[in-house]
């Protein structure tokens, strides 16, 4: 006879790991921020910030659409293509992080282009996916359809990397309209990334209560970096708020792996939860849009002078 | 009786036994359903023999050297009185028409052929139990027990029940057992998981 355990007492331990996740994700926080030594030109600073973010959103959207595509098992050949396009989105994005001035030149450019206008596709593609089963556009094919957040953040991806160049162009138009215009649509991208975060939490019935962070914080964030294409004077709400959502990014994973744990068979039986559990790769999006966020609030406050 | 061929071909369900597919609780249920196969406590020695003849003809298993044991389930459902929870309206409760229906098959054997359910063909068994199983009966051995309603829902259910419980019809028919802890990820038409059987034998599957 095997020995039969007892199952696990209920403990709800959800506080102290709640409260320890996002005083870790501060930490590495407040260690990144401390490690980044920001340069003295404003827009030199906002292509830097601008690569650094596109890159930590190229990398969460490579390993979730990599993770899901594997899901799928590739039965389409086109699958291949969003993890493809994002490491490559990853690379180009790396590289103007360490090399803004690099920005200008064609080939990330092209990258960054071919990158953006595959995420449109892409976008088609998992439109139809969504469209083509029954019920066509209902809140069940939404769930567990193609997402369509991700081919759309492909291409954020491109138009960051161009926007990142055309910061240091010294054209007439980036001291005027150009950092306005990033404001608004990083305002954007932040509502998209919350609708997918809040479409999926909402799926999973808010049952830890620590899943309505991501549809609370970063709205704000969203709606003061928004404000700030009005008045400069809302950039000193959005730093914090901007802030918080990075370290969102920073506590997702570490709550979805905690997640993980709570599934059935927890990561014992990590080869089914890594699918199905929550997404261990998709928080971080949050993490790189505030990235590219904070670097460009100081060209927005430049504005005013 | 159509020949049967599985078409997985190399697939062992009993080979998840120590992958994470199962945990304790899960090895516990299967290894004491392979293990500990109950003794005969309800059924005479008299009935267990006539319901094993027709065990035989229900799910017959000439290819396996050790067949998946019904008999023994059957006797210890009767024995604890585990039924479903309810009672068939034109039926008496379950002990009773196992009973009543096993001595009926019995006296129908007798009246038609002289001799024991045991004893006859395999033919004129299986003529027996489909006439059983469309109501042509003496109803002087059957009285108010339906003889179609007994077939179909006490003995032909059961039979499948048990046969289909067992890990051994498990892999001839590619299913992985209780999804405990680990279940599946690929859930659409045409997909599956790597830990799932696969058919590698389409023209058995098509048989």
């Amino acid at each position: 006879m095997l020995a039969r355990s007892q199952p696990e007492p209920s403990r709800r331990p959800l506080l102290a790991v709640g409260v320890a996740g996002v005083a870790a994700a501060a930490a590495l926080g407040w260690l990144l921020q401390r490690a980044w030594r920001p340069s003295a030109n404003r827009n030199y600073r906002a292509a830097e910030a601008l690569g650094a973010g596109t890159a930590v959103l190229c990398l969460s959207v490579a390993l979730d659409s990599g993770i899901e595509h594997y899901r799928g098992q590739f039965k389409d050949r086109a699958m291949f293509v969003g993890p493809t396009m994002a490491a490559l989105g990853l690379a180009a994005a790396t590289w103007i992080a360490f090399r803004p001035e690099d920005s200008r030149k064609a080939l990330p450019r092209i990258a960054f282009a071919t990158v953006g206008v595959t995420g449109l596709i892409g976008l088609g593609f998992h439109t139809y996916n969504i469209l083509k089963r029954p019920g066509e556009l209902d809140a069940l094919n939404l769930f567990y359809g193609a997402p369509l957040g991700a081919p759309a953040a492909l291409t954020l991806v491109g138009l960051y990397g161009v926007i990142a160049g055309e910061m240091l162009s010294g054209r007439d138009y980036v001291r005027k309209r150009l950092p306005r215009h990033t404001a608004g649509l990083i305002a954007f991208s932040l509502m998209g990334t919350i609708a997918e975060a809040g479409l999926l939490h909402f799926r999973g019935n808010f049952q830890n209560p620590v899943m309505y962070a991501p549809v609370t914080i970063p709205p704000l964030a969203a709606l003061s970096i928004g404000a700030a294409m009005l008045t400069p004077r809302a950039t000193i709400v959005a730093e914090p708020l901007l802030k918080a959502t990075a370290v969102l990014g920073i506590a997702g994973p570490m709550f979805h792996a905690y997640g993980i744990h709570r599934n059935m068979g927890g990561w014992r039986n990590w080869s089914q939860m890594i699918l199905q559990g929550p997404p261990l790769p998709a928080p971080p999006a949050f993490l790189g849009i505030a990235v590219a966020g904070l670097g460009l609030l100081p060209t927005l406050a430049e504005e005013r002078a | 009786m159509t020949d049967f061929r599985t078409p997985y071909l190399t697939y062992e369900v009993l080979d998840k036994w120590d992958t994470p597919s199962w945990n304790d609780q899960t090895r516990a249920a299967i290894g004491q359903r392979l293990r500990e196969v109950p003794q005969r406590r309800f059924l005479s020695e008299e009935q267990w023999s006539l319901l094993q003849a027709i065990v035989d003809r229900l799910m017959p298993q000439p290819d396996r050297e050790e067949p998946v044991p019904i008999v023994p389930w059957i006797d210890a459902l009767l024995h604890h009185n585990h039924t479903p929870g309810y009672r068939y309206a034109d039926m008496p409760p379950m002990r009773e028409a196992w009973v009543h229906g096993l001595k009926a098959i019995g006296a129908e054997a007798r009246n038609r052929h002289g001799a024991l359910f045991e004893q006859l063909s395999a033919d004129d068994q299986d003529e027996l139990l489909r006439d059983v199983e469309h109501n042509r009966v003496e109803s002087r051995y059957w009285g108010d027990l339906p003889a179609g309603g007994f077939f179909r829902h006490h003995l032909l259910k059961e039979v499948v029940g048990i046969y289909y419980s067992h890990p051994h019809a498990w892999s001839e028919i590619g299913y992985g057992g209780p999804a405990s802890p680990r279940g599946y990820a690929r859930l659409g038409p045409d997909e599956r998981d790597p830990w799932e059987a696969e058919e590698l034998d389409f023209e058995g599957a098509d048989a």
